[in-house]
């Protein structure tokens, strides 16, 4: 693929958005994210009574003149939101275009959450889970994440479940995840999906697609080869048997965004033929994925 | 090999073929392009979902399936080859006789040649028979399996009969058969009983053929020998024929004539001194039997005989050998004598310790062991008993006088000349390995040197000594041979079996050819061809006409319509292999 770089111009219009969750997440370190936690943030959030122990220098004693009670003030905690990425890398992702819209879009979200101080984790999925980076913090650490997903190859099949299952293997922060996948699991995308949602992560849905996905490219006697199995197929395609393939993909598609809507996942397709600067700015902001 | 009614050439071809036509349709399989795709995911979903037929997928499947069921059904009808039934005609034993003449082995326009036929329709009555004993026989071999209920024997059995002529041989019999069926195309006449039911094979077809080919003397002072060649055209139709002669491996004659039909033409070749093979073979478009179109013939007189003479004095028998044309001799002492390589021996007044290995004349032999011992001596003794042998063939005794003779009298030998009061003055003997001939006249007590009877006893002698005679036709068949045959080469250098019979010996030549035959030390040599008017004419019959016409109509359930429905399924599966992978048909 070419150099993974976004200009400058773009970099700036980044630094303005945000990643959305729907929850507010404990973090480790302090940052510009709300918690959930009061703690020593700027903004003043309650008053509660002192307690032995407490620290006297929280003690609000303009309350006390007034009141002649000992009040603690308490302020919002900010800290990180933990982001995971979770990037597609199976065989059927091979598809340059579609390969590197899913990097270039993790690039993007990688570099939103490194220039709030969000701790952002790269991981790679496949028939298991794969790489796992942390790149940093701090939007600087934007040129290790370029490398990283440059390197990044396919191979492969897809597993959703069993990706996820080796995810949850591990105790991590509950944060937000956000799977970049085509979603063409064999097995159904639905059980995988199902596993990450219930471990408390804020799920986010990329739907990678491409034009190639939905047209099989010949008309005639044609051998198909499953690019992630090898599996061969035989198959005289004719156009009623396109309209039918046509017909399944976008069944696939609605599949897809409908379950992500029964079970509240966040849900964005992003064509592999679209501009690039247009998912971000458009179609995730669209999707409320980026304020 | 057997390949049940195809011939071994024409199965090869046939397995040839196919497997050639199978390479050559693998190689021209139309293989699809290769398409990868994310996941077939998809692709199973909507090839697994039942669809409803458009009108041009069902006419291609129905085409695909009745393309398919045909050639099932012919595959079938090949392997059953289901024909009429066949009555069964008896319930005892059936005797099938097939006729072996070599007319038999005519080719047929329809394919096969007239004994598969009768080989085909023997196993159907065989198969008809229900169980009841069947026996095989053919006209030249007699019986050949059974009776028996076995199938598997007969069957085994007629897949090992061919052709052998037999056209003079004795009708094969066996006890308590029921019926008795002749399967023939009646080209030799036989006197059959009126129980014999008789099954045609016959349809005519051309032929050309040697009907005649043999050395003979000619008739000429000079006393030269010809080959008389005799080749008929018995085609519908006139036709070039190709005639070549070659004697040894050296063509003498090589033309082309046109012929008319039923033509004959004959032609007489002078030969000189050399290669006694003879040969000669025709070849014509139309010409259904092949049997016929070679012939070989033997020059007896082609080379002298080899004579070696063991003689202290050979005198007036020398003066004799070397006026003689047809032989050439060599003389020696009776001390130097040694085995040489000689046709015949002549031992004047001396014989060897040991007995020698080839044909010999003895001239007033000794006593000895292997010979035999003089007996008492008989004085002015008459020739009286001339006996028929071929020794004494022309011999005049008349001219003979003998003041004075001893007898001889020894193992084997046989006299076949005596005195008056019987001694024995000329024997023979012609026993395996073992052909004398021995004069006990001697030349000092008779006139025996100026006798006219001498020379033609000795060239008697030395003529039946080098080349014995054998009685035969001519023809593939039975032949009669001297008692003294030791040895009979088919021309394919096969031992061919020898039967005693009384002073004889028998042998059967079922091949056309050359073959050579060890009598007594000495060789003869036998040529048997089948061409003759009676069997190279194979648009004839002597059946009747209503028995040609059941034939005919039998015959059409016969044919080997089989390899027809075999080639069909084999094209039909092609055509339907090829339309499978352009995907026009499913």
């Amino acid at each position: 693929m070419a150099a993974l770089r976004f200009e400058d111009d773009f970099l700036r219009k980044l630094e303005y958005l945000h990643v959305v969750s729907k929850r507010a997440f404990a973090g480790q370190n302090r940052a510009d994210r709300l918690a959930r936690k009061r703690g020593r943030g700027l903004e003043f959030a309650d008053h509660r009574a002192y307690s032995p122990g407490d620290d006297f220098r929280q003690i609000d004693w303009k309350a006390y003149q007034r009141l002649n009670r000992l009040l603690l003030r308490l302020f919002d905690e900010e800290q990180d939101l933990p982001i995971y990425l979770f990037i597609d890398c199976s065989r059927s992702m091979a598809e340059p275009a579609k390969f590197d819209q899913a990097r270039r879009i993790a690039a993007a979200l990688c570099y939103i959450g490194l220039a709030h101080l969000d701790r952002v984790t790269l991981l790679t999925f496949g028939a298991s889970l794969g790489d796992e980076r942390v790149p940093g913090r701090g939007k600087g650490r934007i040129f290790r994440v370029f490398e990283m997903l440059e390197k990044m190859e396919t191979t492969g099949a897809t597993d959703l479940r069993e990706s996820f299952k080796q995810f949850a293997s591990r105790t991590r922060q509950q944060g937000l995840a956000v799977v970049i996948s085509d979603f063409l699991d064999p097995a159904g995308f639905e059980s995988g999906l199902k596993m990450i949602s219930s471990m408390g992560h804020d799920v986010f849905a990329v739907h990678i697609t491409s034009h190639r996905d939905q047209d099989p490219g010949a008309l005639g006697e044609v051998r198909f080869v499953d690019a992630e199995t090898g599996d061969l197929r035989d198959v005289e395609v004719t156009p009623a048997l396109v309209a039918a393939y046509d017909e399944a993909w976008h069944t696939h598609a609605e599949e897809l965004e409908r379950f992500c809507g029964r079970y509240d996942l966040g849900y964005i397709r992003a064509d592999a033929a679209q501009p690039f600067q247009d998912v971000i700015l458009k179609t995730f902001r669209k999707g409320r994925f980026l304020a | 090999m057997s390949f049940g009614a195809l011939a071994a050439w024409q199965a090869w071809l046939l397995l040839a073929g196919a497997g050639a036509a199978a390479g050559w349709l693998f190689y021209r399989k139309v293989r699809p392009p290769r398409v990868a795709v994310p996941t077939l995911l998809l692709w199973r979903r909507v090839l697994d979902t039942p669809r409803e037929m458009t009108w041009w997928e069902r006419i291609r499947r129905t085409v695909s399936l009745g393309a398919t069921v045909l050639v099932a059904v012919f595959l079938a009808l090949a392997v059953t080859r289901p024909g009429p039934a066949v009555e069964a005609g008896s319930r005892g034993r059936v005797l099938i006789v097939l006729d072996s003449s070599w007319s038999m082995l005519t080719e047929l326009p329809g394919g096969g040649t007239r004994w598969d036929r009768a080989v085909e329709r023997a196993r159907r009555l065989a198969a008809a028979a229900g169980g009841d004993a069947v026996a095989i026989a053919t006209t030249a071999g007699g019986l050949v399996e059974g009776p028996t209920a076995d199938l598997a024997l007969i069957e085994t059995a007629l897949g090992a009969l061919k052709p052998s002529g037999g056209e003079d041989a004795a009708w094969p019999r066996i006890v308590g058969a029921e019926a008795t069926y002749f399967l023939t195309d009646g080209s030799v006449e036989r006197a059959l009983d009126a129980s014999v039911e008789i099954h045609s094979v016959y349809e005519p077809a051309p032929n050309v053929a040697v009907t005649a080919f043999q050395v003979r003397r000619a008739a000429m002072p000079s006393g030269q020998h010809e080959a008389y060649l005799e080749i008929a055209n018995y085609a519908d139709l006139t036709q070039p024929v190709r005639v070549a002669v070659s004697r040894g491996t050296e063509a003498i004659s090589d033309t082309s004539v046109s012929m008319a039909p039923g033509e004959a033409i004959r032609q007489v070749l002078v030969l000189g001194p050399g290669e006694p093979r003879l040969r000669v073979r025709v070849s014509a478009e139309h010409n259904a039997l092949a049997a016929d179109d070679e012939a070989v013939a033997w020059f007896e007189g082609a080379r002298p005989i080899k004579v070696t003479v063991v003689s202290a004095e050979p005198g007036a028998l020398g003066l004799l050998l070397q006026r003689h044309a047809a032989v050439e001799a060599s003389y020696v002492a009776p001390g130097r004598y040694a085995p040489d390589d000689a046709d015949v021996l002549v031992l004047d007044g001396w014989v060897p310790a040991d007995a020698p290995g080839k044909p010999a004349l003895v001239l007033s032999p000794p006593t000895t062991s292997w010979l035999g011992r003089r007996l008492a001596e008989e004085r002015d003794l008459r020739w009286s008993d001339r006996g028929a042998h071929p020794v004494l063939a022309g011999v005049d005794p008349q001219t003979l006088a003998v003041a004075r003779a001893a007898g001889f009298e020894g193992p084997g030998l046989v006299p076949v000349a005596a005195s008056e009061s019987g001694t024995p003055l000329v024997l023979v003997a012609d026993e395996p390995g073992r052909r004398l001939v021995v004069l006990n006249v001697a030349f000092e007590g008779s006139n025996l040197a100026f006798s006219p009877a001498f020379p033609v006893l000795v060239a008697d002698a030395i003529g039946w000594l080098a080349r014995p005679e054998v009685q035969s036709s001519g023809r593939p068949g039975v032949v009669e041979l001297p008692a003294s045959t030791t040895r009979l080469t088919a021309p394919d250098g096969t031992p061919v079996a020898l039967v005693e019979a009384g002073d004889r010996a028998v042998a059967r030549l079922d091949e056309p050819g050359l073959y050579l035959a060890d009598i007594g030390g000495g060789h003869a040599v036998l040529s048997a061809n089948v061409g003759g008017p009676d069997v190279s004419n194979v648009s004839q019959t002597s059946l009747t006409d209503e028995a040609v016409a059941a034939g005919a109509e039998a015959l059409g359930a016969g044919r080997i319509w089989w390899l027809y429905a075999v080639a069909a399924a084999f094209v039909l599966l092609a055509a339907e292999w090829w339309t499978w992978q352009r995907r026009i048909t499913v």
